[in-house]
């Protein structure tokens, strides 16, 4: 019967079939459609064999092999169904049932209860529901009802634990569990996260991190992979208890970072109910982070989402029509002259939105006044690290490199997928060498954890590029020459050999010096190190599609395309229009020197470090102002989810964004807000229908993209280096240590932002996980200053005062301080000389 | 207990995984349990998490993760102990000591375990404290050992 080398004969209840060789008992019967029950095996996961439900019958096997666990051999006689096997799985279900909160499986009220709560899974060793999370897919309840299970004959053993609700986002009732261990396989093989673990034993076996500790506690990433795994109630989500199983489902591309992942959205009549990731194989490989996998669904269903255009007079709002808002904006933009307007635009936008927004700062303001917050972001390094985008290569580089050096990436939140490959790369026995100046979850997989201190970065990495650049000389002769720290000198000697050996490495960019003042030599010395090397090196910037805003031109001194007007490029004639009267370049930056604005239109931005300074603002968001700065006419943007459009992620790859669900109340997708305006104020070229129209006009009058009518998904590097912007360069400040100041401080923007808000303002679970404004600070160093965990703490410098509540991390330096703000810009220079003292509480 | 101490013990080992219960054992010796401390620098040793240790360390009953009170009452309940009334000992030393079993008295002095079976079925029921085996025990006997201990 046997067909070839690759193929053997099995015979399933009674059928014959041709089967894969090496491939399971299970896999068989699945691949031909046979069921047969299980509880612990999973597709993405090793096999397990420990809930026993798959037991088969084998002809000339004395036990009953698990289907799961067991390979095929060619001429196997499997029996899938016979009556000994269903009454012993029946039984064993019942052993399960017995021991856990489960009675509501066999529940009279069972069938109504379906009707009315999509499953029946809940604990109804209590009269109500609430222990369930009635998201319809309740794993051990199709089992027991394919069983037909409806009565438990052991006694009940319930083991009355506490339900775990301490942590963000997913809740525990390991009342619930059957220890399956599909949690553990998933954050021990997949995620390589080792947070669960099978702990005690016996009767008292339960899954869990460490001692009691809480899952934040314990290192979690909060990536909730565990969570859609789980075949019971024991692990759930917070915020999709109670939503049902969804109507359907729609893959876009997620808008918290550059990395870009796909995500699968979850929806329910018109509303998103979760996100899953989808299964890719070019980005995220089927994982997600905490802010693709949580954060979303909370941030589209605020309460407080703008739904409708209102004015500001005063004390009072008003809510008014689109037509009254849309005249108000084109009538206060028409009298405003080309030199007295300014746009801030959000990289959170999609290219079309970009590109509509520069074509009408262009077209219909005559002016070039148009800025992104990547501006503030990247600070100096801004043509550093958009050098860096020249050079990217895909995430699969990392599959292939021995060697990854890691330059101030943390991916236990922010871009946890990456996390997950280098974990990956570190197991198949990739060297990880990671430069940090802070606590960071690579230090645990790092071959190498360097920890410069503040201004001392520079400096390595430019040693680094030495060492790399001549192969000839012996590093180490080279590294004692230089410096008089013989250890730290061979430590870099040896990375630095490492490095040159390399084969395939990558450097990988993540976002811990961008604030700093000298982030430009710091990424100019990556640069040249990757040239030294040859290694790829992958941005992964903060900004969902920072890359898209370069190339749609969504800056003062570039056009479509990502051309330099400084180089002489012009504006597209298919426009039609004459060069702007105002021809000088604008950065956003001067509007913090208080340059006076008359009007000032935000899209998807906030400026936190200071007051805008205008007669008259346009604040276009998701959400309203969150009481930073005055907005005369607010409008109702519609979110991710809620538009088709496509970003441009750091590899440079171009995806498409999908909606998913309409925009609540009348809020409209940012490009037809600026079409309208555009419209009313009399200008042709703005009659687009979708944003196919708009990438039809981008493909044209960008040639050098040439990717925008079909999106192929390809990674393209951004082109041509090279100065782009225009910088104003730093005045050298110093930012040495004195007896008056004696902590340097280092600031960071709060990463984990979204069109300008903090994700924490709209997301609850992200304020414990994400923290902003919260001074770091090393224990040893809180203990001379009398400062406690939580206390207020006063930071002073030459320039500011600020109070800040203190956290004591043991990995902080001595003598360094850093705090995560959103109003990271006014705090210049940046590292710098600060006191402290505890605030005493007064009254 | 210094880096310096681990660093004696983890210099025997290579640092691959399957040290993780040689370790554990070396360490519970030295200093009569497994802390925090010792499963956090374990854990950077071995490069596992604290996690996987714990979940290891906790299957087997024989480490203990508080630290031992200065005497050890170990109150036996295997088969023939319980039948000759462990249980009423177990009970006895719960009341003396105000403890259950597992656990340590808040002064730290006296430490209580139940075991199954200390291989002397014959002098049942038996109750070990410290190293010193105590035959045949009754509730009043026992009760006078830890009376003149306390
Ligand atoms: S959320 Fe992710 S990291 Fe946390 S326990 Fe689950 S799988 Fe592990
Ligand atoms: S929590 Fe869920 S996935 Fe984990 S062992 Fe229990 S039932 Fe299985
Ligand atoms: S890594 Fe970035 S793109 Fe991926 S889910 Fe997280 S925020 Fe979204
Ligand atoms: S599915 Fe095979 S043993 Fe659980
Ligand atoms: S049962 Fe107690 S010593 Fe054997």
């Amino acid at each position: 019967m046997s067909q070839n080398g690759s193929t053997i004969a099995v015979t399933i209840d009674n059928r014959s079939f041709d089967v894969t060789k090496g491939i399971t008992i299970l896999q068989a019967a699945e691949q031909n459609d046979v069921y047969i029950p299980t509880l612990c095996a999973h597709g993405d996961l090793s096999p397990h064999g420990g809930c026993r439900m798959c037991i088969v019958e084998v002809e000339g096997m004395r036990n009953l092999p698990t289907a799961c666990t067991t390979p095929v051999e060619n001429g196997m006689i499997i029996r899938t169904h016979t009556a000994q096997l269903q009454t012993m799985r029946m039984e064993i279900l019942q052993l399960f049932m017995s021991e856990h909160t489960s009675s509501c499986l066999i529940c009279d009220e069972k069938v109504e209860c379906k009707r009315f709560m999509v499953t029946v899974r809940k604990a109804s060793v209590t009269t109500g529901c609430r222990y369930c999370p009635n998201d319809g897919q309740c794993e051990f309840q199709d089992v027991a009802e394919k069983l037909g299970v409806t009565e438990i004959k052991y006694p009940i053993y319930y083991r009355g634990m506490r339900v775990e609700t301490d942590d963000p986002f997913y809740d525990r009732d390991y009342n619930l569990c059957i220890l399956c261990g599909r949690c553990v396989r998933m954050c021990q093989e997949v995620r390589i996260a080792n947070v669960l673990a099978f702990k005690n034993r016996g009767r008292q076996t339960m899954v869990g991190p460490a001692y009691g500790r809480t899952h934040f506690e314990a290192g979690c990433e909060f990536c909730g992979a565990c969570v859609s795994v789980c075949p019971t109630g024991t692990l759930r989500e917070k915020t999709r208890a109670w939503e049902g199983k969804p109507d359907r489902e729609e893959v876009t591309t997620c808008s918290f970072c550059g990395v870009g992942c796909q995500v699968r959205l979850l929806v329910k009549g018109n509303r998103i109910i979760g996100s899953l990731p989808a299964d890719d194989s070019l980005v995220n490989e089927g994982q997600l982070c905490v802010k693709g996998r949580f954060c979303g669904t909370e941030l589209a269903n605020g309460p407080l989402r703008l739904k409708n255009p209102y004015r500001v007079e005063g004390e009072t709002k008003a809510e008014i029509s689109w037509e009254t808002a849309i005249s108000l904006a084109a009538d206060k933009l028409s009298s405003c002259a080309p030199g007295d307007f300014g746009m801030l635009i959000s990289p959170n936008c999609c290219n079309e939105d970009l590109y509509v927004a520069q074509k009408f700062v262009r077209v219909a303001m005559r002016s070039h006044r148009i800025d992104t917050s990547a501006r503030f972001f990247y600070g100096s390094g801004l043509n550093a690290y958009t050098n860096l985008l020249t050079m990217s290569v895909p995430l699969s580089a990392l599959q292939k490199a021995s060697t990854i050096l890691c330059v101030g990436l943390d991916s236990r939140f922010a871009r946890s997928v990456v996390g997950v490959a280098l974990r990956r790369a570190s197991k198949r026995g990739a060297k990880i060498i990671t430069i940090h100046p802070r606590h960071h979850n690579l230090a645990m997989i790092a071959d190498k954890w360097l920890q410069p201190l503040p201004g001392e970065e520079t400096g390595l990495l430019e040693s680094l590029a030495k060492l790399t650049a001549d192969a000839r000389e012996t590093n180490e002769t080279r590294a004692r020459s230089q410096s008089t720290d013989a250890n730290h000198d061979q430590d870099l000697a040896s990375i630095a050999d490492l490095l040159r050996h390399a084969e395939a490495p990558v450097i990988l960019v993540g976002s811990e010096f961008l604030q700093y003042d000298t982030s430009a030599s710091i990424l100019d010395a990556i640069a040249r190190i990757a040239q030294n090397i040859k290694a790829g090196v992958l941005p992964l910037p903060s900004h969902n599609n920072f890359h898209g805003s370069i190339v749609m031109g969504a800056y003062s001194e570039l056009l479509p395309g990502g051309l330099a007007r400084a180089k002489g490029a012009q504006l597209p004639l298919q426009w039609g229009v004459e060069p702007p009267a105002d021809n000088s370049c604008w950065s956003a930056a001067s509007l913090s020197d208080k340059e006076r604005m008359k009007t000032l239109y935000l899209i998807g931005e906030i400026p936190y470090s200071w007051e805008p300074n205008a007669d008259f603002l346009i604040f276009q968001n998701i959400y309203p102002p969150d009481g930073f700065c005055h907005a005369d006419l607010v409008l109702p943007a519609a979110a991710f989810a809620e538009v088709d459009g496509s970003f441009i992620n750091g590899e440079g790859r171009t995806q498409l964004v999908r909606k998913a669900v309409d925009a609540p109340g009348g809020a409209l997708p940012d490009w037809q807000i600026l079409c309208r305006i555009a419209q009313k104020m009399g200008l042709s070229g703005f009659d687009f229908s979708s944003v196919e129209s708009i990438r039809e006009e981008i493909s044209q009058v960008a040639k050098n993209l040439g990717r925008f009518t079909e999106i192929t998904r390809e990674p393209i590097p951004l082109p041509f280096a090279g100065e782009r912007f225009v910088i104003k360069p730093k005045s050298a400040v110093d930012s040495r240590r004195s007896e008056d100041y004696p902590y340097l401080l280092t600031i960071s923007a709060v990463e984990h932002s979204h069109r300008g808000f903090p994700l924490s303002n709209w997301v609850e679970g992200s304020k414990m996980l994400l923290t902003e404004g919260v001074l770091e600070i090393n224990p040893e160093d809180a203990k001379k200053a009398g400062i406690a965990r939580g206390d207020e703490v006063v930071v002073t410098s030459v320039h500011f005062e600020k109070v800040l509540p203190a956290r004591l991390v043991r990995e902080q330096s001595p003598g360094t301080l850093h705090a995560s703000l959103r109003e990271y810009t006014y705090f210049n220079p940046n590292p710098q000389p600060v006191r402290i003292r505890r605030q005493e509480c007064s009254g | 207990m210094s880096d310096n101490t681990y660093n004696d013990i983890f210099s025997a080992f290579r640092g691959d995984e399957g040290d993780l219960i040689a370790i554990l054992l070396r360490i519970q010796e030295k200093f009569g349990y497994i802390s925090e401390d010792a499963v956090k620098h374990t854990a950077q040793f071995l490069r596992l998490s604290e996690n996987q240790i714990y979940g290891v360390a906790s299957f087997y009953s024989k480490f203990r993760f508080t630290e031992p009170g200065t005497t050890s009452i170990k109150v036996c309940m295997g088969t023939a102990c319980h039948v000759h009334g462990g249980k009423f000992l177990a009970d006895a030393v719960s009341w003396k000591l105000g403890v259950s079993i597992g656990q340590v008295t808040g002064d730290r002095r006296f430490d209580f375990q139940r075991v199954n079976c200390l291989g002397c079925c014959a002098l049942a029921p038996v109750v070990k404290i410290n190293d010193r085996v105590h035959a045949r025990m009754m509730v009043t006997g026992l009760e006078e050992i830890l009376s003149r201990r306390e």
